[in-house]
């Protein structure tokens, strides 16, 4: 009893009170204490996830959220840092950008799919569109205040070593602005996520974000469920890859 | 290295005021005086990254001779401490090749062998130090300006480090000029010693010389017969700046003269 109290053990007692509550669930369910059409059995969830792969038609849905994601993170990232620069940079630069990120920042930007998707069409657009968005302004504020904040005792040992502006970019700015990104890796590729489902939800032919809409429209409780959890689990797979990459890049961290 | 009649402010009332002093080729010379009284700014007024408010620094050769560390090791930590030691040598323009293979014999000439490839993170206080030095050694230069730079080390550490610095100092015939708070070392280390009054508005107020013999021996250095009256002399002198000041400016007479 002792050794399953040990810290060591929490993963084991995590799961092991997942599985209690799935067969709870799914004993429930079986009794008829659940309405299936709003709480379906963890089983019946688990055969609608096998289904989508099953028949295959989970592919060309995947793919519409996975360009659209990735679409508008490495545009979002490119946008964020080299406006996040100049903005720290070009004070004249700074006065106009810095307002309308904050402004950016401060609303809920997923209420702008609506008018993505009247200027961008149904089409890939719009969820690039959305998610270019959300990973922008969160990449530019990094950015930003990396360069706003750099360490000023680094930039004087590079100056009185005899470093000139292009030692000081490769040498200090680069790698702090660097390490600010991969920082916040995780949190743009989440946004960037959120931007393409919300995108596909709001209003699309493809895509996770669309089969939600469609199980929504089709009171479809398991498939909906299914949905969620194949994108947390996309979600996941890609934090891991992210983690690998910090890791690699930071390894003076 | 000769200043002039240098004064110093960050707007408002001047923190130093009329400091002079000269540091001769090869020569150790330390500048002793109570916090707030502008020592580390006199250094970074020498070397160009604040501007004096009257007066001139001159540093009697090219800049590219004159190396700098500061009381913070501030290396980059995303270099290796290899990388490090090599930075001023690619500014210069030494191939990458070279330029690695003498920051390794900088390093190891430091002790430091076997640790080339670590990041400063992963390297204690002392050795980041040593890393530091090597640094600012690797550009050869004849004349280094010390802000506290073992301040922050623990005693061995730093009567270690500070013997490896004598040696080279005394070999290499680099002149050095040493911002400190630190008497017994401020003595034991130079030729000469500037003693700041209390600011704003501080002043040299007094210069000794300190007759110990080179090349000296950190530990031997203070069992020399002039050691001990002079420790006296300076602490006497140095409290009564530290008094003054806090007993207003009336009994300052330094102060007095000033306010006029």
């Amino acid at each position: 009893m002792k050794t399953l109290l040990h810290p060591r053990y929490a993963l084991v007692r995590q799961l092991a009170t997942l599985g209690a509550l799935l067969a709870f669930w799914e004993y429930a369910g079986t009794l008829g204490w659940l309405n299936p059409l709003y709480m379906p059995r963890p089983s019946a969830v688990g055969i609608a996830l096998r289904d989508l792969f099953l028949e295959g038609r989970i592919w060309p849905h995947m793919q519409a959220t996975f360009t659209a994601a990735l679409g508008g993170l490495v545009l979002g990232l490119l946008a964020g840092i080299v406006f996040g620069i100049l903005a720290a940079l070009v004070r004249l630069l700074s006065e106009l950008i810095e307002p309308v990120m904050l402004v950016l920042n401060a609303i809920p930007r997923v209420i702008l799919a609506p008018l993505f998707i009247i200027w961008f069409g149904i089409g890939l657009g719009s969820k690039i569109a959305l998610s270019f968005v959300l990973v922008a302004v969160v990449i530019f504020f990094n950015v930003f205040g990396a360069v706003k904040n750099v360490d000023r005792k680094l930039v004087e040992r590079i100056v009185t070593l005899g470093g000139g502006r292009w030692a000081l970019l490769r040498q200090v700015y680069l790698p702090s602005i660097t390490a600010s990104v991969l920082h916040n890796l995780k949190v743009a590729v989440g946004f960037a996520f959120t931007g393409a489902v919300v995108g596909e939800f709001v209003g699309a032919s493809r895509g996770l974000g669309y089969l939600i809409s469609f199980a929504q429209s089709t009171y479809n409780a398991a498939l909906m469920m299914a949905l969620v959890l194949l994108i947390l689990a996309v979600v996941l797979v890609i934090f891991a890859l992210a983690n690998q990459a910090e890791k690699r890049l930071l390894r003076w961290h | 290295m000769r200043v002039s009649n240098v004064s110093l402010s960050y707007g408002g009332e001047p923190v130093l005021e009329g400091a002079s002093l000269q540091v001769g080729n090869g020569q150790f010379v330390s500048l002793v005086g109570p916090s707030g009284s502008g020592k580390s700014s006199l250094l970074r007024a020498a070397m160009g990254l604040q501007k004096p408010f009257a007066g001139t620094v001159d540093l009697g050769r090219p800049k590219s001779e004159v190396g700098i560390l500061f009381q913070d090791d501030a290396l980059l930590p995303w270099r290796t401490a290899r990388q490090n030691v090599s930075l001023g040598l690619r500014f210069r323009g030494v191939p990458k090749a070279e330029a690695l293979k003498k920051a390794d014999e900088w390093l190891a000439s430091l002790g430091l062998e076997g640790l080339e490839d670590r990041y400063p993170r992963r390297l204690s206080g002392g050795q980041r130090k040593r890393v530091a030095l090597a640094q600012v050694l690797a550009l050869e230069p004849k004349l280094i300006l010390m802000d506290e730079p073992f301040a922050s080390l623990d005693a061995i550490v730093r009567t270690k480090i500070i013997q490896d610095v004598v040696q080279l100092v005394e070999r290499k015939k680099i002149a050095v000029l040493l911002v400190t708070h630190d008497l017994e070392e401020a003595i034991s280390l130079s030729d000469v010693v500037y003693l700041l009054s209390q600011g704003p508005r501080a002043k040299i107020s007094q210069q000794y010389t300190i007759p110990i013999p080179r090349p000296r021996d950190l530990v031997r250095a203070r069992l020399h017969p002039a050691y001990a009256p002079l420790l006296e002399k300076l602490w006497n002198d140095l409290s009564h700046e530290v008094e003054g000041g806090s007993n207003g400016h009336g009994s300052n007479p330094h102060s007095a003269m000033a306010a006029e």
